[in-house]
């Protein structure tokens, strides 16, 4: 257990350096003057460059003693925390909310999987996770658009500023994710229901429910695996939900910097991303030698 | 009695096959009918039922304009149905190029050759930390590549890349498994080099799976590609000169994620521009996915006491 602690450590700070040196490749423009009115843009891209770039950015990190300043004078890094808090409050919704409700509708799945309801589900989970999460963002805009028109009380629907502004991106955010996990549970819980061990929880006369309760357990561990990708689903959807609904937070922040060549800022903005992966992947580790059987762990 | 049968084995297959067929009728048969306006007029102003002029764009089913114009006036469903044939020819040239890279990698990978499978293992691991747009963000602005002049290549084969890592992976994990079963050892030991291995005996236990990740991955590009157009990368543009010493990206491409140009605007003005070329977009990927389950339900055999 320490071991997996301390290796996931150790592949974080690797994927952070490897981040870092992605980001510090020269990306500075000359532009030349050929003669009257003749320009030449050039793009100076060589191994010198990029060796000047990281030195710069370790000086600058040693002695600003952090991300320094940004050019209207306030903190990098409060500023980054300013907007990580307004995203927090859709990212960790959407995790927890995906995680649990994507399992639990996808046990009812496999409880119904011969008789109607099991297969609305199916076809509406396979719809789901096939629709991109802009679209269904941008559906639900045009269809609350459309019934303002008609009647329905005006409300803001873009930006930040009402406490009720996260509920939309939350919701087409959190779609995919719960399609994805109702996928992965049925498969997941399909590969068990040859296993000898359900035929003989069956012959002790359980019932269907206990019997799914069993299969749950022992598919709990490539089912917790899956937190890691609902995470990464949500941290990537995210810049381009915010950006559409205009919900100023880190993760749009973050794109803008890294278009506008802004690296201070996309670093400090891209840490706390790369922690939450993080902690998602630790307490995975955790849950999984807590919960899994010990004798599946090995499968 | 036969057909009903069928229907209801393969019934996500025939679906996914219907749709595939709709996609690729409005790809090529779509832009030579009479409702698409083939040369994409752009129209300065309509008049409304009183005589005043209304500047583009127009909103849907005023007019001609089933479902509306852009900001030059061209209609909607036109540039829709003539994008589609560069859209899709994108997405599955990234896709292409996606597997030619990742099959050979993941197959080396499998045989532990030079460490590929250390190679491809921090290229999964590090994909699962970082978001793929931010990736791809943070190559495509690479200023060789944003400003070479073979940009469109460049950036099918950045997208092409960034996720050969995954792919590869999956194909490893499926050739070891495949290579774990007993039968293998019979080919080895009746003297079959690794060659005919891998055709005779791997081959056929892979390739199912090949082709509904394939299939899948369309959908993926296709969803990755949208994105970007909405933070403002797009695949299919130049960088001219358009005075002294000031360079501007322009773009005369007709693709889907083009339509998104002006998308952050046209969300509050004229959402119906967004909404259809996102609406072709997920239309896309939901064909594509419903294939490659249907693909994947042929080669799916399983048994089950519940």
């Amino acid at each position: 257990m320490v071991w997996q602690i301390t290796k996931q450590i150790l592949i974080f700070c690797l994927i952070l350096i490897g981040f870092i040196l992605l980001l510090l490749l020269p990306r500075e423009r000359e532009i030349e003057m050929l003669g009257p009115m003749q320009f030449e843009a050039d793009y100076p891209f060589t191994l010198e460059l990029y060796q000047e770039s990281i030195q710069d950015f370790v000086s600058y990190v040693k002695v600003e003693k952090g991300f320094g300043e940004t050019t209207g004078g306030n903190s990098i890094w409060s500023e980054s925390q300013r907007f990580l808090n307004r995203s927090l409050k859709i990212i960790i919704p959407a995790f927890i909310l995906s995680m649990v409700v994507g399992i639990l509708i996808g046990m009812l799945q496999i409880h119904w999987r011969n008789r109607k309801k099991g297969k609305v589900i199916a076809f509406f989970s396979w719809l789901f996770a096939a629709i991109p999460d802009f679209f269904l963002f941008i559906s639900i805009q045009y269809l609350l658009i459309v019934l303002m028109r008609n009647g329905l009380p005006q409300f803001s629907i873009f930006g930040d500023e009402h406490w009720y502004n996260f509920i939309i991106p939350l919701v087409a955010l959190m779609i995919f994710p719960i399609a994805h996990l109702v996928k992965f549970t049925v498969v997941s819980m399909e590969n068990e229901m040859g296993q000898d061990y359900v035929r003989t929880a069956f012959s002790k006369g359980m019932t269907r429910l206990e019997a799914i309760k069993h299969m749950f357990w022992n598919s709990f561990g490539p089912l917790m695996n899956q937190s890691q990708m609902v995470m990464l689903y949500i941290l990537s959807s995210l810049p381009i939900i915010e950006k559409v609904s205009n919900y100023n937070g880190a993760g749009y922040q973050l794109l803008e910097s890294i278009l506008a060549n802004e690296e201070m800022r996309a670093l400090a903005l891209m840490i706390p991303f790369l922690f939450i992966m993080f902690i998602v992947v630790l307490t995975t580790q955790v849950l999984k030698h807590q919960f899994v059987p010990k004798d599946v762990t090995a499968k | 009695m036969k057909i009903i049968k069928i229907l209801q084995n393969h019934g996500l297959l025939i679906l996914g096959l219907v749709l595939l067929a709709f996609l690729l009728f409005v790809t090529f048969i779509g832009p030579y009918l009479p409702i698409i306006d083939d040369s994409l007029e752009e129209t300065v102003f309509i008049r409304d039922e009183e005589g005043t002029p209304i500047p583009p764009p127009f909103e849907p089913n005023t007019q001609d304009y089933i479902l509306g114009s852009d900001h030059e006036g061209r209609d909607l469903l036109s540039l829709i149905v003539m994008g589609a044939k560069e859209t899709l020819f994108i997405i599955v040239a990234i896709t292409i190029i996606r597997y030619v890279m990742a099959i050979p990698l993941g197959y080396l990978a499998h045989k532990r050759f030079l460490g590929t499978h250390h190679i491809l293992k921090w290229l999964n691991g590090f994909l699962s930390y970082v978001p793929t747009i931010i990736m791809v963000a943070l190559l495509a602005t690479l200023p060789p590549i944003l400003f070479s002049d073979y940009r469109i290549y460049a950036l099918v084969f950045l997208i092409a890349f960034v996720e050969v890592g995954r792919a590869g992976e999956s194909i490893k994990v499926d050739l070891d498994e495949a290579a774990s079963q007993e039968f293998i050892e019979s080919g080895v030991v009746a003297g079959a080099k690794p060659f005919r291995i891998f055709r005779k005996y791997l081959w056929p236990f892979i390739y199912g799976k090949l082709i509904v990740y394939a299939i899948t991955d369309i959908g993926k590009v296709m969803f990755l590609i949208g994105q970007l157009a909405f933070v403002g990368i797009f695949i299919s543009q130049a960088l001219i000169q358009v005075d002294a010493g000031v360079f501007e990206i322009r773009n005369d491409s007709i693709s889907w994620p083009m339509l998104f140009l002006d998308a952050f605007r046209d969300l509050r003005m004229s959402i119906w521009i967004p909404f259809w070329s996102a609406f072709a977009m997920a239309f896309t990927i939901l064909t594509f996915n419903i294939l490659s389950q249907g693909v994947q339900n042929i080669f799916k055999r399983k048994d089950s006491h519940i």
